[in-house]
């Protein structure tokens, strides 16, 4: 391979919003996840390491920040509930995983280009090219990327838990870092069963594993490309648009209308995420 | 207990079908050996990668001569090596297939024997595995196989071991004039990228990369 055709269909990827971005994307995955919905229950979370090989790392671990959880519930409180009698009650969830950004703030960072943009648009993590500079956790705004600071595979799978590990998916060493891949597995196995069949890849035919397990079916995963697909027209309904749809400009991105549920984090960082929320309605207080 | 009887009203044209196969592997076997093993210069394949690779020979339970099944014998890869074109691995065929034939073909040499001796065990053959791509390598036979193959029209009509063989070659070398395979193709990266980028294969890190 020449480093010419590397570079070129990594530039190509890397391109922001400023520069044009790329908007050829083969597909774009996305999500929607609809926070009244989200009851807190973790089963995403359990199913991100059940598939793929997230190693448990133990409480003295995962109170220093070592933890791998590519989903993670996260809590929020109304400033009056520490007041209340039960202050641990009462608290706005939201489910966190890897935003799949258009204009990724990790990607450029990396200093062996580790991490890139792919036709499918997602930010790809390549282990075998990591260096392990974790230069991109740090740039990530969402604070979704997770580093290996130990070798896990021997303690969190002794033999014969090895036997659990999903072959589809490379088990992680020291010094690399990881994140959420929309679990590109199961997009490979759809993408390669529709190019056998001849066909295109239909909506609803898989989905991520977090989107699978999900009690309340808070979380909804497709392909943005796809104008039929249930999570564009779940965009469409809530007036979020991507940037590469229509090359809007940064200022229309914000939300116009109250009534409307759509949001995407820290959308003023013009990340331009594959991820959109829906937010909870509450009863507002006196 | 109907079904019974319309189950065994399908078996027996099929076990029928399996004489008639075996009456003409019989007859393919007392066919004079053939040097031909040229494909018809008419079919298009893929430019194979270039790039050599001294493996190490793997000593396997049985000295399975691949040249005799195939060069002399004629027998297509994917008779064998069925899964090759539907799923990620070629495989290794069950020690039936083996039988399938060599319960009457050839029962006398001594190859064949050991194979009744694990036939008759109950016991599958620990064959070695010659090929290996790292673990974080997503690799699929079936893709590969209806690019190269099913999907060139004038070599499904031609299908045969001489016209299959050379698009197995491009990565296993040509098993017509091994015995035991060996691995003689580099299989790196490099290796892989180059062929993708003259046969027009994804460019994508993750196309590959698990």
């Amino acid at each position: 391979m020449s480093l010419e055709n590397l570079t070129q269909d990594w530039s190509r990827y890397r391109n922001g919003i400023e520069e044009g971005g790329f908007h050829n994307y083969e597909h774009r995955w996305g999500m929607a996840i609809d926070l009244n919905a989200c009851i807190g229950c973790n089963a995403c979370s359990t199913a991100c390491y059940a598939e793929n090989n997230l190693a448990v790392v133990g409480k003295e671990r995962f109170s220093k920040g070592h933890y791998m959880h590519w989903m993670r519930i996260e809590r929020y409180w109304d400033e009056d509930q520490a007041k209340a009698e039960f202050p641990d009650q009462g608290a706005n969830f939201l489910p966190m995983l890897c935003q799949q950004c258009g204009a990724a703030p990790c990607e450029p960072v990396c200093p062996v280009a580790a991490t890139y943009h792919t036709p499918d648009g997602l930010n790809a993590q390549v282990y075998n090219r990591c260096i392990g500079s974790r230069y991109c956790s740090n740039n990530c705004p969402y604070r979704v990327r997770y580093f290996n600071f130990w070798s896990y595979p021997e303690s969190a799978w002794p033999a014969p838990l090895n036997l659990q590990l999903n072959p589809d998916i490379t088990v992680r060493d020291k010094g690399v870092m990881e994140k959420c891949t929309f679990c590109v597995q199961r997009i490979r196995v759809a993408k390669d069963t529709a190019k056998m069949e001849n066909r295109k890849i239909k909506d609803g035919e898989f989905t991520t594993a977090c989107a699978q397990a999900c009690p309340t079916s808070a979380i909804h995963f497709g392909d943005l490309m796809d104008a039929e697909s249930a999570v564009t027209k779940l965009w469409a309904k809530h007036q979020v648009k991507r940037h590469d749809d229509e090359g809007l400009p940064v200022s229309t991105q914000h939300k116009q209308n109250p009534a409307l549920r759509g949001y995407r984090v820290l959308e003023e960082l013009n990340t331009d995420p594959s991820v959109m929320y829906l937010e909870r309605v509450r009863e507002e207080l006196a | 207990m109907r079904w019974i009887q319309l189950d065994r009203a399908k078996r027996e044209p099929a076990r029928q079908g399996c004489g008639a196969l075996l009456v003409a592997l019989a007859l393919v076997w007392a066919m004079p050996a053939s040097a031909d093993t040229a494909a018809p210069a008419s079919i298009k394949y893929p430019v194979a990668p270039e790039g050599a690779h001294a493996g190490k020979d793997v000593a396997q339970p049985i000295e399975f001569p691949h040249d005799i099944h195939t060069a002399v014998n004629k027998i297509n890869c994917l008779y064998c090596h069925t899964y090759a074109r539907r799923s990620k691995v070629a495989g290794i065929p069950p020690t039936s297939k083996c039988m399938g034939c060599h319960s009457v073909i050839a029962t006398d040499k001594p190859r064949i024997k050991q194979l009744t001796e694990y036939w008759e065990k109950k016991q599958p053959v620990p064959w070695k595995k010659v090929h290996d791509v790292p673990d974080f390598v997503h690799f699929t036979h079936e893709k590969h196989l209806k690019k190269f193959i099913f999907d060139n029209d004038e070599l499904v009509q031609n299908l045969s071991v001489d016209t299959v063989a050379p698009v197995c070659a491009a990565c296993h070398g040509d098993l017509r004039t091994m015995t035991v395979a060996k691995k003689i193709k580099p299989m790196t990266m490099g290796w892989c990228v180059s062929c993708h980028e003259k046969n027009g294969g994804p460019g994508d890190c993750w196309a590959c990369h698990k």
